[in-house]
């Protein structure tokens, strides 16, 4: 609402917004990065969907419409764009824990240590790129700060990377700037939280863990560029809690998972990356944003329809309010992942099924009762514009969403099969598999290649043995 | 030399973590006299009930300015969708086009 405002009063249209009362620091904070500090918002008490039609009637009366008033006739004075640093500049010098409390009193950590960002670790780490230090990969919301080559090796630093991740960690922030995947978002009351997919031989030759305990903390390329995702959303895109991050509950961050690409060779089918259409091979990080999901254990089956009978209904139950939560809107933008283990991928393969095999069965098995649908987006959701039938006849979704008017026909959280994405890693010979719930255009998956230097292969022969 | 040893936990020299904001402070539109007969646009993200507030503040606010007219968040879509940067984009020439003299958008919630 802030971002339409923006650009109405950039027009020279005065704007109202209207915000809730637990969204007014939110908006105070947001405005600063539009360039509008302290841009006059019209208050709307408690919550809207928490009051009855009356109550909410009655507020919007009695309290918001003149606060609306005065937004569009009263005259504001904006406020001030702190003073900050210069990008290089030395901010503090002391002890461990002294420059620990320093950057845990600016808000500059997730909580916990950070490794001290001194300029050698810094130009340690740039030696691992062929990117200029100042190359501004791209601007982003809320803060609209420059997403520099720089400030990619002082967060990696601080995350506990070792130099050689660079290269992971430029093309990470390559895909967090992609307006596809829309960074912007990453503060809303979900809390979602995004998860890396690595590609390519680079997961083996930097040590990435991509077998058993794939999700779970432990290996230090997996934990540290993981820790480094969350430490620059918060320090140069912006995110803070209680500032501008408003999860409602949110997560830790997730540590990077590397696909099984030796399984995969075996079975004949392509990787993830090229799935999102890379070439197989590439080194590549994919990133998508997760509310959540849920470990499918013990999946029973010898054949690929006993097993994926079990994972279809497995997948359409991580589905409720993604379909109706802004961005999932039923408009075919959901991207739900299917983490199968080694040794399920080689069960289904052994009846000759392929990737686009899965897809297609989750296609037409993982479904859902039309009116349970319309529920979701129309009901519960305060849609009063959703009706399946209507958007079918619009030409704004598939016609296989209503094929006749009964409402337990079975309709797909997505529109074609190749929305479902799959990836193939944990343990190589335990028959649990993973799905996530993807939350739309809040977090849609992207893909980057990671670029490496011309001399990678001498850096590499010459590095310092890993401390961890 | 950025590290030395000074004391048990060492001594650092330690950089900014964040970046240049690449925003300059902006200036708000001129506000109006008055929203007797002037037009306003109405924006929504499709959810927190902002229909029912657009509508009870139509109300009200057609109750104490007389001749105040509305366009309907119907005609802009929902502006955090996925279209939403068409929308920003091509925004002030819509308003142009619709001679839209103010503008109330929601919901933050």
């Amino acid at each position: 609402m802030l971002r339409v405002s923006a650009v109405c009063e950039e027009a020279g249209i005065p704007a109202a917004t209207l915000v809730s009362e637990g969204f007014i620091r939110q908006a105070a904070m947001t405005s600063v990065g539009l360039g509008l500090p302290g841009m006059p918002v019209a208050l709307v008490p408690g919550h809207p969907d928490a009051q009855s039609p009356e109550e909410l009637r009655s507020n919007i009366l009695e309290v918001t419409t003149q606060k609306v008033i005065d937004c569009l006739l009263k005259t504001s004075a904006l406020g001030e764009i702190d003073v900050e640093p210069a990008e290089r500049d030395i901010v503090f010098s002391g002890g461990f824990d002294q420059v620990n409390d320093f950057f845990y009193d600016s808000d500059w950590t997730d909580g916990l240590p950070i490794v001290p960002p001194t300029r050698s670790k810094v130009e340690s780490f740039l030696r691992w790129t062929e990117r200029k230090p100042e190359d501004v990969i791209g601007i982003m919301l809320p803060d609209r700060r420059a997403a520099t080559v720089w400030s990619i090796a002082v967060n990696g630093v601080m995350a506990g990377c070792r130099p050689e991740h660079m290269p992971v960690l430029v093309a990470l922030v390559a895909a967090m700037v992609d307006p596809e995947y829309g960074v912007e978002h990453s503060g809303n009351t979900p809390g979602s939280e995004t998860l890396i997919m690595l590609n390519g031989p680079i997961t083996k030759q930097l040590g990435f863990n991509y077998t058993q305990g794939v999700m779970r903390d432990g290996f230090r390329a997996n934990t540290a560029v993981g820790r480094f995702w969350r430490l620059y959303l918060k320090n140069v895109a912006g995110f803070i809690l209680h500032k501008t991050d408003k999860a409602t509950y949110g997560n830790t961050f997730r540590v990077v998972v590397g696909e099984n690409e030796e399984v995969l060779r075996e079975l004949g089918w392509p990787p993830l990356s090229a799935d999102m259409g890379r070439r197989a091979g590439d080194n590549t990080v994919t990133i998508a944003r997760y509310s959540g999901g849920n470990v499918i254990a013990g999946v029973a089956g010898s054949t690929a329809k006993a097993i994926m009978a079990n994972l279809a209904d497995a997948m359409i139950r991580q589905y409720s309010w993604q379909l109706c939560f802004f961005i999932g809107s039923g408009t075919g933008s959901l991207r739900p992942l299917l983490v199968l283990s080694p040794i399920l991928a080689q069960t289904i393969a052994r009846d000759g099924w392929t990737k686009d095999h899965i897809r297609q069965y989750l296609f037409e098995h993982s479904r859902m009762p039309a009116w349970k649908f319309e529920r979701y987006l129309r009901d519960w959701m305060n849609k009063p514009l959703w009706n399946l039938a209507e958007q079918v006849k619009l030409g704004n979704i598939p016609a296989l969403f209503h094929v006749s008017d009964d409402p337990e026909r079975l309709v797909p959280p997505v529109f074609k099969p190749a929305d479902f994405m799959i990836l193939v890693t944990g343990d190589p010979m335990r028959t649990n598999a993973y799905v996530f719930a993807h939350n739309g255009r809040i977090g849609f998956p992207v893909c980057k290649p990671i670029a490496l230097p011309a001399n990678w292969d001498g850096l590499m022969a010459s590095a310092p043995p890993k401390a961890g | 030399m950025d590290t030395k040893q000074s004391a048990s936990d060492g001594y650092y020299e330690v950089l900014w973590p964040r970046s240049p904001r690449q925003t300059k402070k902006k200036t708000l539109a001129r506000r109006l006299d008055t929203l007797k007969g002037k037009t306003i646009a109405q924006f929504w993200d499709f959810v927190f009930s902002g229909d029912k507030v657009h509508e009870a503040l139509e109300f009200s606010l057609k109750e104490r300015f007389p001749g105040v007219r509305f366009v309907s968040w119907k005609e802009f879509g929902n502006t955090h969708g996925q279209d939403e940067r068409k929308i920003l984009e091509e925004l002030p020439a819509r308003l142009k086009a619709l001679g839209v003299d103010a503008a109330i958008s929601g919901m933050g919630a």
